[in-house]
């Protein structure tokens, strides 16, 4: 068999970091299901708690198919960190083994290395915060602060980093 | 740390996980970034997606069937619409994981597959497999395009079926060559 070249490992920490988001997600998914009740009747006490947010008016069918939308918007931002925490935790561990093995300038392999483990850490996270913003803030203004705090940079940075990593990866490949 | 002479773990010797031709490596990169990507679009430009979509129903009209009586062509162009979206929600989430799974699949390929013309059989297929995502977006064009029955049915089987057809030959042929190792590592050695 002709020696193809080896993978390197990426730094530790960021190994450490994937596999604790990895955890997260699995403990995320776990808790949904187990405290299921626990956890949407909170949020429906806090919406209850905050009716001017939500536009609740005190008529029972109408607050009813209020509270009912935004508990399935909150149950969503649960799954979504979830499935999200699973799916990132398994693209920093790829792409910041492509990134250890064929980014070779040493200013470059760092920076793109922190990129891509900060960003593909934090984005799922804002799921989590979205979720938990849903009760006080409301469906809309806790979108737009998770979007901002969360999405907006974490995403930005992976995206900015998967595509650098495409750059660097054709131009070896055209190079060679 | 190695492990002692003495350690023999099951299944053979420890290997060393190798790298993939650098274009393998490439194409995986390409399709996380672009499900990466294509999510995040999806999310900002929900609205002017939507309407695109709309106008794409109206534009084709014949194909949707459209018949000038509001409240069917609603029904119509909602049902469309909806398909539409729902082929973009599948690329960004098949496309993140295509991408892993070819980086990983081709990694054991490269690390555990001997001979070089089943290596590189299993390396067409499984990149070829994780093009699928791009199947979702024919999907979405198809929809608004032919009609979302034709469309649906068109993006099936030109795309869908013939590309993920090969990452499930793929991914078949890679647990062969597994089990082949497996054996192989299992049967006593001659003195």
């Amino acid at each position: 068999m002709t020696e193809a070249p080896a993978w390197r490992l990426p730094p530790v920490w960021v190994l450490l970091v994937a596999v604790l988001l990895i955890v997260c997600a699995e403990v995320g998914g776990a808790s949904m299901v187990r405290f299921k009740i626990e956890l949407t009747r909170w949020a429906r006490g806090v919406m209850l708690a905050h009716p001017e947010i939500h536009g609740l008016v005190g008529v029972r069918d109408v607050d009813e198919r209020i509270l009912d939308e935004a508990l399935v918007k909150f149950d969503a931002g649960l799954r979504l960190f979830h499935i999200h925490a699973e799916g990132m935790g398994l693209v920093i561990i790829a792409t910041t083994t492509v990134a250890a093995t064929l980014v070779r300038t040493p200013p470059a392999r760092p920076v793109m290395i922190t990129l891509l483990t900060v960003g593909g850490a934090g984005y799922p996270l804002g799921y989590l915060l979205w979720a938990a913003l849903i009760p006080y803030f409301g469906m809309e203004r806790g979108k737009a602060i998770a979007e901002w705090l969360f999405w907006i940079p974490f995403g930005g940075a992976t995206i900015v980093a998967l595509w650098w990593l495409a750059a660097v990866v054709t131009l070896r490949l055209v190079r060679r | 740390m190695l492990p002692s002479r003495h350690f023999q773990p099951p299944g053979g010797p420890p290997i060393e996980l190798r790298r993939p031709p650098l274009a393998i490596v490439l194409v995986a990169v390409l399709v996380i970034a672009l499900g990466e990507t294509g999510g995040a679009a999806m999310s900002q430009l929900a609205p002017a997606v939507e309407r695109y979509a709309t106008a794409r129903v109206d534009a084709n009209a014949e194909a949707h069937g459209l018949l000038g009586s509001p409240e069917y062509d609603d029904e119509v162009r909602s049902r469309a619409v909806y398909s539409a979206e729902a082929g973009l929600s599948f690329f960004h989430t098949h496309a993140e994981g295509l991408g892993l799974i070819l980086f990983f699949t081709s990694t054991l390929v490269a690390s555990v597959v001997a001979g070089r013309r089943v290596r590189a059989a299993l390396y067409a297929l499984l990149t070829a497999g994780s093009l699928f995502p791009l199947g979702y977006l024919a999907y979405s064009v198809a929809v608004l395009e032919l009609g979302r029955d034709s469309g649906i049915e068109a993006a099936e089987r030109w795309v869908l079926i013939p590309l993920g057809s090969a990452a499930i030959v793929g991914l078949a042929g890679l647990a062969v060559c597994l089990t082949a190792r497996v054996r192989a590592a299992a049967r006593p050695s001659l003195p």
